[in-house]
């Protein structure tokens, strides 16, 4: 054990003494830092002409918010609302640019925003009658018409509907930005931190080939066993560790800034989730969201080791890396070729997304379905499990040969 | 002690690198002698289990050169080794030990008489990157010695050392073969008629002599320049 730990410092030391892990690393946190500050920065204009600043606006919007912080969205909000609304004049070529709407409608805006998504057509411009069960009807009717899009099986919808009536309905409000503000960003830094993974741990076995030390690593005793291990340990700790940096960027920036009431919030109050069966609160998504976001930085850390030590190259390593990331973000199977599309979403590339993690599709075993945050965390564990043995056969066989 | 290669081939596609090699070492230096290209890497590679032979067998004592306990009575200096640039000399020689299996506490006992043996005791501190050619090969003599090892390996060893420190590594090998067995390649001949017990000459793969050498045979550089011809 005291040989591994000895190994284990060095190798973590060879990782951490290279410049670009720390360029890698500090660009990363600088491009989060600047995505959630930059949304907040700059005028808003209207015909050509500054009328507000962003951050003006978002002060405004979020003390309205958090003034409906507490209320539950049942009848009496939904017809303040669209009492609130019905003020604004129907001639209105925008209604968000009226004198009625900043005055009387805009403290409603979230909730309009939620009626708006449920019922799928603009309640203002509609006309909508304010009624609890009609827009609750509204939502449940959305859901039927996903699960048919995504192709879902019976036991598929038979399983959300039984989580669906779990959930505490009507929802109660709770001012919640910061946490949508993290789930939001995940899409994002999903694809940063994968990125920087392969940056950082092409080079780990690589390197020692390029540089010749392999000759005096393989013939020592524990340079075929323990080394392999220790590599692999250091590789799989900085993958971790820039995760967590990574992560706790995004959760810090946004919770300092966006306030970080609103964990109990119900995720179906949260625009992208609206129509999620499973009773989360949002603050649970987030550590949902998150926790599966460590575990793929470590599968990412093991499949770009494994990779490297296959190909004995880290340029090649990095660009099949980073083109798998980038093809992940870009491209969908489509639905209809159900267990294509639900493979490529279960990999790290796509699957570090809110679609990804919080999918419709389920993966049954044992006699029992399991949602995609569920299982698809533990088939990385035992895919990493798996990748690292045949890494340890690979780099055990190695010859050292040509030159 | 005996180190025991049994017919050992070794090919790469069309060229034949070391064909069917076979010789039994004991206690002592042996200085193998070759061309550039004559195959003398390839067999060191092989003693020390980095390369597979394609057939024929490597042992010390019976132990395969593919087993964790032959690498473990092995030191080796690989003709063309590479370094970390970011690591200390003491570093860099405890980071090895570790990796030869020698725990902490020994580890560091051994790296600071070695740092002493090659005359580094100064630069420990230093990172290898700053070191001259010269220093980093002494810095990769004391790293094969850190197991003590009892067959000791050395590809090429007094490159880039000054006639000073090729005397003393000259002195140093002397001693070690006294108890180990120590195989030792280089273009230079007189190193060899300085230090080897027994020399072994290779050419197009083959083991071509294999003996003591002495006056009587003549002059050894002579010999070595006619079988290379």
């Amino acid at each position: 054990m005291n040989i591994f730990l000895t190994l284990y410092h060095y190798e973590l030391k060879k990782i951490l003494g290279r410049k670009l892990v720390w360029i890698a690393l500090f660009l990363c946190i600088g491009c989060i830092i600047f995505a959630e500050t930059g949304n907040l920065s700059g005028n808003y204009y209207v015909e050509g002409e500054a009328v507000d600043t962003h951050y003006h606006m978002f002060q405004v919007d979020s003390a309205y918010q958090r003034a409906l912080s507490g209320r539950v969205v049942g009848q009496e909000l939904l017809e303040e609302t669209m009492s609130a609304y019905s003020k604004i004049p129907k001639t209105a070529e925008r209604y968000t640019e009226t004198e009625e709407y900043q005055k009387y409608a805009r403290q409603y805006s979230d909730i309009f925003q939620i009626i708006w998504r449920w019922i799928e057509r603009n309640p203002w411009y509609e006309g909508w009658q304010a009624e609890e069960q009609s827009l609750y009807d509204a939502r449940a009717d959305r859901q039927e018409e996903a699960w048919t899009d995504l192709f879902l099986s019976d036991t598929e919808k038979a399983f959300w509907q039984e989580q669906e009536e779990k959930i505490d309905k009507p929802f109660t409000y709770y001012y919640h930005e910061g946490y949508g503000t993290i789930l939001k960003d995940l899409d994002t830094v999903g694809i940063l931190m994968l990125l920087l993974t392969a940056v950082c741990l092409s080079g780990v076995f690589p390197e020692e080939h390029m540089r010749r030390t392999d000759q005096m690593i393989l013939s020592s005793a524990k340079g075929r066993t323990v080394a392999y291990w220790a590599k692999l340990s250091a590789g799989i700790s900085v993958s971790f560790l820039c995760a967590l940096l990574t992560g706790l960027a995004v959760v810090t920036v946004a919770l300092v800034i966006y306030g970080s009431e609103g964990f109990q919030t119900a995720v179906q109050l949260y625009s992208y989730m609206s129509i999620y069966a499973y009773p989360l609160s949002i603050g649970q998504a987030c550590v949902i969201a998150y926790g599966v976001f460590l575990v793929a930085a470590v599968l990412m850390g093991v499949l770009v080791m494994v990779g490297s030590e296959l190909m004995h190259n880290s340029i090649a390593t990095l660009a099949l890396f980073t083109g798998l990331i980038i093809a992940g973000a870009m491209f969908d199977i489509p639905a209809q070729y159900r267990a294509a599309a639900q493979i490529w979403q279960s990999l790290p590339m796509s699957f570090l997304s809110r679609r990804g993690i919080f999918s419709e599709w389920l993966i049954a075993a044992g006699g029992q379905c399991f949602t995609a945050w569920q299982a698809v965390p533990l088939l990385y564990v035992i895919g990493g499990a798996v990748a690292a043995a045949a890494g340890a056969k690979i780099y055990r066989r190695y010859q050292v040969s040509g030159r | 002690m005996k180190l025991t290669i049994d017919r050992v081939s070794k090919q790469y596609k069309n060229l034949i690198a070391v064909d069917r090699v076979s010789v039994n070492l004991e206690k002592g230096v042996y200085g193998l002698l070759g061309a550039n290209g004559a195959g003398k890497t390839t067999l060191m590679r092989m003693i020390c289990g980095i390369l597979k032979p394609d057939g024929g067998t490597i042992s010390y004592d019976g132990i395969g050169a593919d087993t964790e306990a032959y690498r473990a009575v092995l030191g080796y200096l690989p003709q063309d080794f590479g370094y970390y640039p970011e690591f200390r000399a003491v570093d860099f020689l405890l980071y090895l030990a570790a990796l030869k299996g020698i725990p902490k506490t020994q580890a560091k006992r051994r790296a600071e008489e070695l740092l002493e043996l090659v005359s580094l005791q100064n630069v420990r501190h230093k990172k290898v990157k700053t070191f001259s050619g010269g220093m980093k090969q002494r810095l990769g003599i004391a790293q094969a010695l850190l197991n003590e090892p009892k067959l000791l390996v050395l590809d090429e060893p007094t490159a880039g050392l000054d006639p000073k420190e090729r005397v003393r590594f000259r002195e140093l090998i002397g001693d070690i073969g006294k108890e180990s067995i120590v195989l030792l390649s280089t273009h230079i001949v007189s190193d060899i008629e300085h230090i080897a017990d027994e020399i072994l000459m290779m050419k197009d793969g083959q083991l071509i002599y294999h003996g003591k050498w002495d006056g009587a045979k003549g002059d050894l550089e002579e010999f070595y320049l006619q079988q290379n011809a």
